[in-house]
């Protein structure tokens, strides 16, 4: 085998049929960028999941005298009913302990979350915090039997699920994910009927040589090899670019979102990285085999 | 070298079948003439020979090799042990002789310092000394036809076919091509020329096998083109 006779009719080939490469590239740029975005998302998502359904708990707050809700009427929970809400609460099975948060500790995290917003703060004040139950679960599912068990208690505004807020939310990145996928899937469609046509112009404009090539005997390898390549190459080119707009997505999608959303959890340079590896070889693969089929028919051995 | 055992050969589109029970054995280091009008099968049989058709019926062994059994991945280095000569040369335009010699051989991965030994020597046998570096359109169609045979015979192959290698090419220079047949001939290559050319067949008196719609009608050694029988 000699690399160098290879290699030159490899770069004769991508250069021949320049437009048709570059289109081959961009296509394959665009279809591995989003897919490496959405397997991004799913780690993300993933990771999220983990991180917060350990953490999950169902908040129970109290009626205070700003309460809006209309069975609270305004009325405050006595002393004896609060330790009775936090009693029937600890006595649940499902339950793993019972935090009480006063109005007081309420207003500090209050103040300390909206730090940054120095006219909210302001405009509202500790009478306006609900103190709370915080309940956490020993297993997070249960949270419908336990939060069923004190809405609409006397002295109870209303119980807040987490989890519900975190499912909505998963839900639409989720959602992203699949259209990235989808939009991906359409693309690699696109790639490898391009990369398809490419191979089939080249064979033809090479017919000459490898007839030749065919007559005196060279392998069907040597002789499909310069194109195949050809295909991998566009592939491999494609993939790089695309790693470039993974890299920028993590940098200015993932990481602004996550401070957007004051997420504990930023996603590891390490996830970028596999996602990237996995990426490029799945350009590579297809490109390869979108050529290898392409040969099959239209370079007969 | 090549044995025909009523061999048939029907292509798809055609219910005349273009070769019909022939049968035949050449041996190593004859020189044989394929004559007969177009369309007699001549082609065929070349096709044939290279595994480029399979027959429809019959068996054919080439250079002791059952093509039949022959396992698609193997007629590669069949094809190494055949050279090829056609009647429109089938040079690359846009390398020079010399190249177009070295093309062979680069292609089934022989290494450069081989090359450049044996290229010149074959690329002088044929008679195109000093030309090594001339472009295919800087030459005559005869000197052009040198260079094929250069090429189909560089790898030194046990055979080679030769279909109407004179067919565009002026009496004066086809003598100068037979010439270089026979010389490789000499060197012990059995060399098969399908063609037209009643006066080259006339003046070698070698084998000489007629086909007519694809049957077997003479076999004749030393013969002619036009024999009356």
């Amino acid at each position: 085998m000699r690399a160098q006779f290879v290699l030159s009719e490899i770069w004769i080939g991508l250069r021949r049929n320049l437009t048709m490469t570059i289109a081959v590239i961009v296509t394959v740029a665009v279809s591995l960028a989003l897919f490496g975005s959405g397997l991004l998302i799913r780690k993300q998502v993933d990771s999220m999941k983990n991180f917060w359904y350990d953490k999950i708990q169902v908040s129970v707050f109290l009626c205070v005298e700003s309460s809006t809700d209309p069975h609270c009427k305004g009325r405050v929970p006595n002393p004896q009913q609060k330790q009775a809400i936090q009693r029937d609460l600890q006595n649940m099975p499902e339950v793993n302990k019972v935090f009480y948060e006063s109005q007081d500790d309420a207003w500090k995290r209050f103040q300390e979350r909206f730090a940054n917003n120095k006219a909210f703060v302001e405009a509202s004040s500790k009478k306006d915090m609900p103190d709370s139950f915080r309940v956490q679960l020993k297993d997070p599912k249960d949270y419908d039997v336990v939060a069923s068990a004190v809405e609409g208690r006397e002295g109870v505004d209303s119980v807040a699920n987490e989890r519900q807020v975190l499912e909505r939310f998963f839900a639409m990145l989720n959602g992203l994910r699949d259209a990235a996928f989808l939009v991906a899937l359409i693309q690699v469609i696109a790639a490898a009927l391009l990369i398809g046509n490419t191979i089939r112009l080249a064979a033809y404009s090479r017919r000459r040589e490898t007839g030749i090539m065919r007559l005196v005997g060279a392998s069907n390898f040597y002789i499909q090899l310069p194109f195949l390549l050809e295909g991998a190459i566009a592939g491999l080119i494609g993939g790089v670019i695309a790693s470039g707009l993974i890299v920028g997505a993590k940098q200015f999608l993932f990481d602004n979102l996550q401070s957007y959303f004051n997420f504990t959890m930023t996603l590891s340079w390490g996830a970028v990285a596999e996602v990237i590896v996995f990426s490029i070889t799945v350009g590579v693969l297809l490109c390869s085999a979108a050529s290898f089929l392409t040969l099959r028919r239209y370079l007969r051995v | 070298m090549i044995h025909f055992d009523t061999v048939t050969k029907v292509y798809s589109s055609q219910n005349r079948p273009a070769l019909d029970a022939v049968s035949m054995d050449i041996d190593k280091g004859e020189f044989l003439f394929l004559v007969g009008p177009s369309g007699s099968g001549k082609s065929t049989f070349l096709r044939l020979v290279l595994k480029e058709e399979r027959p429809s019926k019959g068996r054919i062994h080439v250079a002791g090799k059952d093509l039949q059994r022959l396992s698609n991945w193997k007629v590669p280095h069949l094809r190494r042990r055949i050279g090829c000569v056609f009647q429109d040369f089938r040079l690359l335009p846009n390398k020079n002789v010399f190249e177009n010699v070295a093309f062979a051989l680069e292609v089934i991965g022989k290494p450069r310092r081989f090359i450049r030994k044996v290229v010149p020597e074959v690329v002088d046998l044929v008679g195109l000394e000093g030309k090594a570096h001339r472009m295919p359109d800087e030459l005559s169609g005869g000197e052009q036809q040198r260079v094929a045979i250069a090429r189909a015979f560089v790898n030194r192959p046990m055979i080679l076919l030769a279909d109407e290698p004179t067919g565009n090419i002026d009496p004066a220079t086809s003598i100068g091509i037979m010439k270089v047949l026979d010389r490789i001939n000499r060197t012990g290559t059995t060399v098969v020329m399908a063609t037209h050319d009643a006066a080259i067949v006339d003046s070698m008196r070698k084998r000489v096998v007629e086909l007519e719609h694809g049957r077997l009608v003479r076999d004749q050694s030393r013969g002619v083109y036009g024999q009356a029988y």
